[in-house]
């Protein structure tokens, strides 16, 4: 408030010749704004055009269907895409559930008591624990402890733990904005608790908590420090068996095999890793690209009803 | 129903104890650990020539306990006696041999003496004992020899758990015994002098000076192991590892400030322009690009870095500068910002965003500019929640793997100049993440790398429980 109290009250002429040098100083301070806003956003589309530019030659049905051959140094990366979706998918039918069930216990019963608030600033440090520390604890616990060994299963979980805050972040915020109004309109038509989440609070929290849900997911099927150690394996050609056991066996993945190929240095051909990085930054940005759409039909339907 | 929401809740906090609790339990194996120590120690003339460099005398005897040794003859010493008269004849006037046993009786066959005595590495439990045999030859020319003595390659004795000792235990008939008791760890390299003895047969090599080498167990394994960690050097695969984690923690530090300070005014520009200046429909149109970028994994991040950043980079930089492979603490640490902006920028405009419409209201009538506006009542009014934004952007730096790993040129190095910076680096997160690849489970790099994971947890687990706290008490709630 000393801005106010320093402000001297000059004549109406100082007044207006001063106002207008601070009106173009701010304009000048102002164009820095601008710039740096409508730069950043140039240079990121910049950087998502050159990876597309220089991914996109690598790119056909082929590359695309076919597992590497000759050693990484051509052929196609159709096991590793497999993987991902495998590992996403699998981590997906956890998240979910536990997902939902977590953000309606943080919101509707935690709530704000103190408790709560302990509860939400610890799921939020575990949102901000880096992914190479779930590796690790994946590692310890799901394949030496329970003895697991390197396999889908292991990865599952291990993307599941690192994912979950998150999910019960963005589900617990998209609750909580669910209004008060509506809540207690519910609970005078003496709808018990249960019922009000159930047939209230949920349906309309739903766009919220799904597009939380299916961004989370994407970035978790983009990172590479989880499923180093306890999912990934260079692509060998040992065939995923098609029942049961696969979940016993690693995977060969998107973001493994970019990791290792970097690992053993100069195997890949460029073409072929800037066509894989582009086929893991399409699929990422297509599941975003689904939340999107996703939440925005939600929203269309329910301003209907 | 009902109580699978309590369960799911419970789920949620048990992750938390169980993530602090795993790292912590399989960090014992680094408290495990077997020390290995070793020195190099050879008989030298007071006069004439001969080669002074221990580690060069083709006649020092290396007595080590050492990861790669075992208890009785291996192939190290399999071959490699004590040297006998006939073939030390006209090459060297003085020798040592040793026993693999500490124990006198053990060694009063001179067969089964050899000139470097290599151990398996022992617990700080157990002691160690190695005997040094010293003799002259017949054409041994003076009165006194002299014992020198030194670590044994990278050993460093004052990072184990023992005192060091080398006394001499028994002289040649005849003679009065020197006292000779040294203490190696204050003097880790030297020589004393004793008056010559000269071996006349094979036989009499034996019956000289011996020298004992004991290693007596002095501090515990983990008050060992935490003095190695303050170290300042990580070479986990050096035959006398160190686990020093100063190097990585210092390069990490430094390539986390050089992204803030990239990332920070950029961000947070892009956020008030995006908040505050910004008209509606290029909002709706600005705000989805800058998430994009969120959504671009690390991995390419890292790849795009290599490809494209780092090959222009090194045509910016001077190689005079340090600048050589482009993989350097700059590249991974701009690379590190790029990934930043996108995640300032969200959370700096919710800070923003959160602010009461009144405050802007109010700015504009005092008859503020609307940049006077935003510098003097909305950034200081969010600054908690810009300051906890910054915070949270400083745990997704330390904790970013795939970036450093990529660019930062893998190689752990104490940074201590300003051209470190365009020098290669290794940060934490990417050092077990190359690093878990190729190490033997549950032993002591293992141990050590879960305890370097555990560092990482507790930095990015403060940070951001004080960053929440922050935002809590700001406009946000």
């Amino acid at each position: 408030m000393a801005t106010i109290s320093s402000v001297q009250l000059p004549n109406s002429d100082e007044l207006v010749s001063r106002d207008s040098i601070r009106q173009r100083a701010s304009l000048v301070k102002q164009s820095v704004l601008v710039t740096v806003g409508l730069g950043t956003s140039l240079a990121i589309l910049v950087l998502i055009g050159v990876i597309l530019v220089k991914g996109i030659p690598a790119i056909n049905w082929e590359f695309l269907s076919s597992p590497p051959v000759e050693g990484m140094s051509a052929g196609g990366i159709w096991p590793m895409i497999r993987g991902s979706l495998l590992l996403m998918l699998g981590t997906l039918a956890i998240v979910l559930p536990l997902g939902i069930l977590s953000g309606i216990f943080l919101a509707e019963y935690a709530g704000h008591s103190r408790f709560g608030n302990v509860v939400r600033g610890c799921v939020m440090a575990l949102a901000g624990t880096p992914s190479i520390i779930y590796g690790l604890f994946g590692l310890a616990v799901f394949v030496l402890t329970l003895k697991m060994g390197i396999s889908l299963l292991a990865g599952w979980l291990t993307v599941s733990l690192f994912a979950l805050p998150m999910i019960v972040l963005t589900a617990d915020t998209a609750i909580r904005a669910v209004p008060d109004s509506l809540v207690d309109a519910s609970m005078a038509l003496g709808l018990s608790r249960w019922q009000t989440i159930w047939k209230v609070v949920l349906p309309n929290a739903l766009p919220g908590i799904i597009s939380g849900i299916v961004l989370t997911t994407g970035r978790a099927a983009g990172e590479a420090p989880p499923i180093l150690f306890t999912a990934g394996i260079y692509y060998s050609t040992a065939k995923l068996s098609n029942d049961w056991s696969a979940l016993k066996q690693p995977v060969a993945n998107l973001p493994y095999h970019l990791a290792e190929g970097y690992r053993q240095g100069g195997v890949i051909p460029e073409k072929i890793i800037w066509g894989t990085c582009l086929t893991l930054m399409g699929m990422v940005l297509l599941i975003n690209l689904g939340a999107i759409l996703l939440r925005s039909r939600m929203r269309w339907k329910s301003s209907l009803s | 129903m009902e109580s699978l929401v309590y369960i799911a809740g419970g789920i949620t906090l048990t992750v938390i104890v169980a993530v602090a609790y795993y790292l912590a339990h399989e960090s014992r194996y680094a408290f495990d650990r077997t020390f290995t120590y070793g020195f190099r120690v050879a008989l030298q003339p007071t006069s004439g020539t001969f080669e002074k460099d221990l580690s060069l005398d083709p006649n020092a005897s290396i007595l080590t306990a050492h990861t790669e040794g075992a208890d009785g003859p291996d192939e190290k010493e399999e071959g490699i006696t004590m040297p006998s008269l006939e073939t030390l004849k006209g090459s060297a006037t003085v020798a040592t041999g040793t026993a693999l046993s500490g124990e006198f009786s053990a060694a009063q066959n001179s067969q089964e003496l050899y000139r470097d005595d290599w151990r398996g590495a022992k617990t700080a439990k157990a002691g160690d004992k190695f005997l040094v045999y010293a003799f002259a030859t017949p054409e041994f020319v003076g009165d006194k020899m002299a014992l020198a003595w030194g670590p044994d390659q990278e050993a460093d004795p004052r990072l184990a758990p023992y005192d060091f000792h080398l006394k001499l235990v028994r002289g040649p008939e005849g003679k009065p015994l020197p006292n000779i008791d040294i203490d190696l760890k204050s003097n880790r390299s030297g020589k004393v002098e004793v008056p010559v003895y000269i071996a006349q047969t094979d036989a009499d090599r034996t019956k000289g000076y011996v020298f004992e080498l004991s290693a007596v167990p002095s501090a515990s394994q983990a008050a060992s192991t935490m003095a190695g960690l303050a170290k300042s050097e990580w070479g986990p695969t050096m035959a006398h590892p160190r686990y020093g984690f100063i190097p990585l923690l210092l390069s990490t530090l430094m390539m986390t400030v050089i992204a803030l300070l990239v990332a920070a005014p950029i961000g947070i520009c892009a956020a008030l322009y995006v908040s505050e200046v910004a008209p509606r429909k290029i909002r709706e149109f600005l705000k989805p690009i800058i998430e994009l970028l969120a959504s671009v994994p690390t991995v390419v991040l890292g790849y795009f870095g290599l490809m494209m950043l780092a090959p222009s980079l090194v045509k910016i930089i001077p190689e005079a500068a340090g600048m050589q492979s482009g993989r350097a603490m700059i590249t991974a640490a701009l690379m590190m910002s790029v990934m930043l902006i996108p995640t300032i920028m969200t959370l700096a405009e919710d800070a923003l965003r959160s602010l009461p419409g009144t405050f802007r209201d109010g700015g504009e009538a005092l008859g503020l500019t609307k940049q006077e506006t935003i510098k003097r009542i909305l950034v200081p009014a969010a600054n908690a929640g810009l300051i906890s934004t910054l915070m949270f952007a400083f745990a997704r730096a330390v904790g970013e793997t795939m970036i450093v790993w990529i660019l930062s040129g893998g190689s752990p190095k104490m940074p201590s100049a300003l051209r470190d910076v365009f020098g290669p680096t290794r940060g934490m997160a990417d050092t077990i993440a190359v690093e878990m690849g190729n190490v033997a489970f549950e032993e002591q790099h293992y141990g050590h790398l879960f305890l370097l994971g555990m560092v990482l947890f507790a930095i990015t687990l403060v940070i951001n429980l004080v960053a929440f706290k922050l935002k809590r008490n700001s406009w946000q709630q």
